[in-house]
């Protein structure tokens, strides 16, 4: 009988720890919201992190819950049912696939200006240029970075059909070992493993702006109703999150400590690494005269135009509601810069 | 581990109370024993070998790993069995009501048992990402899955243990004026508990299936998110650990619902 | 799981009243969905109509039934070599004793793993092409098949085993004639729970990382906000496990009543 209780007691107590941490209730007359992020956490989103570890969220009255993403799910579908209030999602071509389905999504901000992709070969290998790829096996993820494989393709004038294509390991062991020509690579992630484990002196890396392309990536969505109806939230977040970049930008040891509190199992060598990459690619473009998260809407027309050309959208989009300028310029310039 | 509780019948408590105290006791350092040999021979095939440790890592280097970061493991492990507990208990109670149910309305079993059936052939991953959309990030979602995993093999065996019941036996507890009530609960489920704790055996490891699944749709803890994460920045002695807090989450929950199994059964019979 | 292939198996025999009103059961399921999708004007990313899902299907059937074939290909090899090592496993433990000290607990502590919890590292050895998705599936198969098979060749009557033995037999004499068609019911069960297991582990080992497959058509769709595809790909993979299951299930009657 004792045991029986005993057992009993346990999923009592296991309720009782569940109950509590999901009704752990904030401070009444902050506003409630979450932040679904592209990916498991690490510092290419360090701003964030930090400006809600230094409380920049709540001095503007949001108290902001970050949820990661991961392999299966998609930032525009999560904020377009309202299961969460804002999201970093995939880029400008999540965003455009995502109004040409007709989810009601907003992009307000966009964090990488430039393409964060590149394609890494073997520096000592038969590739010396975009041309040497035909007959090639080169591997991409098809989340995204095969829109700006194809385009440079296309502007390189190759057929896209004489270069062998494949889906992209999980692991960049095939191209360590010589089995893939060419891997697809972030420059804050895969790149740093490549680099870490062959050295840099033996990769040869080919980037979409040498072939006039840009591809700008990590964008920040809001429901139509949010955008419609909660401006001030909206506001309020860029605020905070700017704030958040800022200092990460300023002290990078401090922002990685924060990152790592979240992942405590992350590789800090590699993070710091990530966070002056994410930097770079953050702070591209017009943001130093526009500020971070700036949309610069003569490149969100040239991708559109590629999306088109491509078929991964049926029609252009309406610009003018997929993109919303207006809750950046509503801060004044000063603080926007980074 | 769900060898030999399957295999051989339960060990009958009895005898003196240092006897009872020895049993478990015996087995607990026999195991240790075999834990320790097996990790020995592992370090030992690694180091003689030469394996990379990209492919195996010795014991003492993810050991190591565990004792210099301990958190996230421990968080893992406790956010990943509150899922599996809260999983774990509501499918074995929407089973065994279900079981119930379906033995008493046989036209309502006929009816919703085939989807039952069908329920049990999707793969519950591809709902992940609709889960999150329905329950959000909570603990609920994970649960969700848990709980799905674990209903049905707690119906089948809560029905086909409420039909083994011995129709004599029930005739002469009718005869002499049972209500439906006591049969139930002086016969007839006292006969089917047995069979139920073989599908709550199974059930405790489904369930913790569900919870990892679960956690690889978005979340900072868990023993899932830990995995995915050692995939991505390809952190092999990492997912190594998680897979050691993984197993032994699993004992530990299976020896659980075992010896509630032994404790309760035992009851069951004395009524 | 192992439990559900009893009552599946009992089903049939109560006649054809049950099967009616199990059809009638799906019928009206069916209708609720429907009636709920359209009546309600669900979005697809929330819940599609069940008729929409099944003009997707049509629509895109090469795609679907490319991508069944593939994964049916990885559950199916997978299988196979599961079940050929489940059996080995049991027999070797059965004609060499002493083996059973070492192989019983090994399997046991690979087993206490969750099988899902291995795909990162399976992923990441074997890469995301088809050999990941065999070994998952052969680790997940070949566990449930040893321990039925190894219960099967325990469950004889130690008097008949010594019986045998008193004329002389063998001991691969007695597993071939005395134990196998004694296990062969257990075994079977063993092999028939194993066939959706092995289609759902080679599903979300695809979805972690694949060439193609429905596992693959599944990530692919929620990534381009086709949930409507997600479904229907769900359709095809619950059409194609209890096809394998029903396969598998006729095979086991045939041999078992031959015998």
């Amino acid at each position: 009988m004792t045991n029986r209780r005993n057992v009993l007691a346990a999923l009592a107590a296991g309720v009782a720890l569940l109950g509590g941490a999901v009704t752990a209730a904030p401070a009444a007359d902050l506003t409630k919201a979450t932040l679904r992020l592209k990916w498991l956490p690490q510092t290419q989103f360090a701003g964030f992190y930090v400006a809600a570890a230094k409380g920049y969220y709540k001095d503007e009255g949001i108290d902001l819950t970050i949820n990661p993403g991961g392999p299966n799910l998609l930032a525009e579908n999560l904020v377009a049912t309202g299961a969460d209030t804002f999201g970093l999602s995939g880029g400008l071509d999540s965003v455009f696939a995502a109004r040409d389905k007709n989810l009601p999504i907003v992009c307000i901000g966009i964090a990488h200006q430039m393409t964060p992709f590149v394609f890494v070969a073997r520096a000592d290998g038969p590739i010396k240029t975009i041309q040497d790829f035909k007959g090639k096996t080169v591997t991409t993820w098809f989340t995204g970075a095969n829109h700006v494989l194809n385009a440079i393709l296309a502007k390189n004038g190759i057929d896209p059909a004489l270069v062998t294509i494949q889906p992209q390991q999980v692991s960049v062991t095939p191209f360590v070992d010589g089995q893939v020509d060419v891997i697809t690579a972030t420059r804050y992630n895969e790149y740093y493993t490549i680099k870490t484990r062959m050295g840099e002196e033996k990769l040869r890396t080919f980037v979409a702006e040498d072939s006039g392309i840009t591809f700008p990536r990590d964008t920040l969505i809001v429901s139509e109703t949010t955008a419609k109806e909660k401006p001030e939230l909206v506001k309020a977040f860029l605020r905070a999150s700017m704030k958040g970049w800022k200092d990460a930008f300023n002290d990078p040891k401090g922002a990685v400590d924060t990152v790592m509190a979240i992942a405590p199992t992350l590789d800090r060598a590699h993070q710091e690494f990530q966070l002056a990459e994410a930097k770079k690619l953050m702070v591209a473009g017009k943001v130093p005269e526009k500020g971070l998260f700036w949309i610069d809407m003569d490149a969100v027309k040239v991708t559109q135009q590629l999306f088109v050309d491509a078929k991964v959208i049926s029609k252009p989009v309406d610009l003018a509601a997929t993109f919303n300028t207006s809750f950046l310029e509503a801060i004044p310039l000063a603080d926007r810069k980074p | 581990m769900s060898a030999s509780p399957l295999t051989h019948p339960a060990v009958t408590p009895g005898g003196s109370a240092a006897l009872r105290l020895l049993g478990p006791l015996g087995r607990l350092a026999r195991g240790l024993a075999i834990l320790l040999a097996v990790f020995a021979a592992w370090e030992a095939l690694v180091v003689l070998f030469g394996i990379r440790p990209y492919y195996l890592p010795r014991p003492t280097v993810i050991l190591a790993a565990l004792v210099q970061t301990p958190a996230p493991y421990i968080q893992g492990f406790l956010r990943t069995l509150s899922e599996t507990l809260i999983g774990f208990a509501s499918g074995a109670l929407f089973g065994i009501g279900m079981g119930l149910l379906f033995f008493r309305a046989r036209a309502l079993r006929e009816l919703v048992f085939p989807l039952f059936i069908v329920s049990q052939t999707i793969p519950v991953i591809a709902f992940g990402a609709l889960v999150v959309l329905w329950f959000g990030n909570t603990l609920f979602a994970k649960a969700a899955i848990a709980f799905y995993l674990t209903f049905f093999p707690v119906t089948v065996n809560t029905l086909l243990g409420l039909e083994s019941v011995d129709p004599r036996q029930e005739a002469l507890l009718r005869s002499f004026g049972a209500s439906p009530l006591q049969l139930m609960t002086r016969l007839q489920f006292p006969t089917a508990l047995p069979q139920i704790f073989v599908a709550l055996r199974l059930a405790s490891s489904l369930a913790l299936v569900g919870a990892i699944v679960g956690e690889w749709f978005g979340d900072t803890v868990g023993l899932g998110v830990l995995l995915l994460q050692g995939m991505y920045t390809e952190n092999v002695v990492s997912i190594w650990a998680t897979l050691l807090v993984s197993a032994l989450l699993g004992t530990g929950f299976y020896a659980a619902v075992a010896g509630a199994e032994r404790v309760l059964v035992f009851w069951g019979a004395e009524q | 799981m192992s439990a559900a292939p009893e009552v599946i198996a009992a089903a049939p025999r109560a006649g054809g009243c049950a099967l009616q009103r199990g059809v009638l059961g799906i019928v009206l399921f069916v209708l609720a969905w429907e009636g709920i999708a359209r009546g309600f004007h669900l979005p697809s990313y929330t819940l599609p109509a069940v008729s929409d899902i099944l003009a997707s299907i049509y629509a895109k059937r090469s795609i679907l039934f490319t991508a069944a074939g593939f994964t049916l290909t990885e559950a199916v090899v997978g299988y196979v070599i599961g079940a050929l090592i489940g059996v080995t496993l049991a027999v070797v433990i059965t004609l060499v004793p002493p083996t059973r000290a070492v192989l019983l607990p090994a399997a046991t502590a690979i087993n206490s793993v969750p099988v899902v919890a291995y795909s990162p590292l399976i992923l990441l050895w074997f890469g995301i092409g088809m050999p990941s998705k065999f070994v998952m599936v052969a680790l997940a198969v070949s566990f449930t098949v040893f321990l039925s098979t190894l219960a099967g060749f325990d469950r004889v009557d130690r008097r008949s085993v010594d019986l045998l033995r008193s004329f002389g037999a063998g001991r691969l004499a007695i597993l071939w004639r005395l134990r196998l068609p004694t296990a062969l019911p257990l075994m079977a069960a063993g092999l028939r729970v194993s066939t959706v297991r092995a289609i759902i582990v080679a599903i979300v080992t695809e979805m972690l990382g694949a060439y193609g497959g429905l596992g693959w058509v599944i990530y692919q769709a929620v990534l381009q906000i086709d949930f409507v595809q997600v479904w229907g790909a769900i359709f095809v993979a619950s059409a194609a496990s209890l096809a394998f299951f029903g396969l598998v299930g006729f095979a086991e009657r045939r041999i078992i009543f031959w015998k």
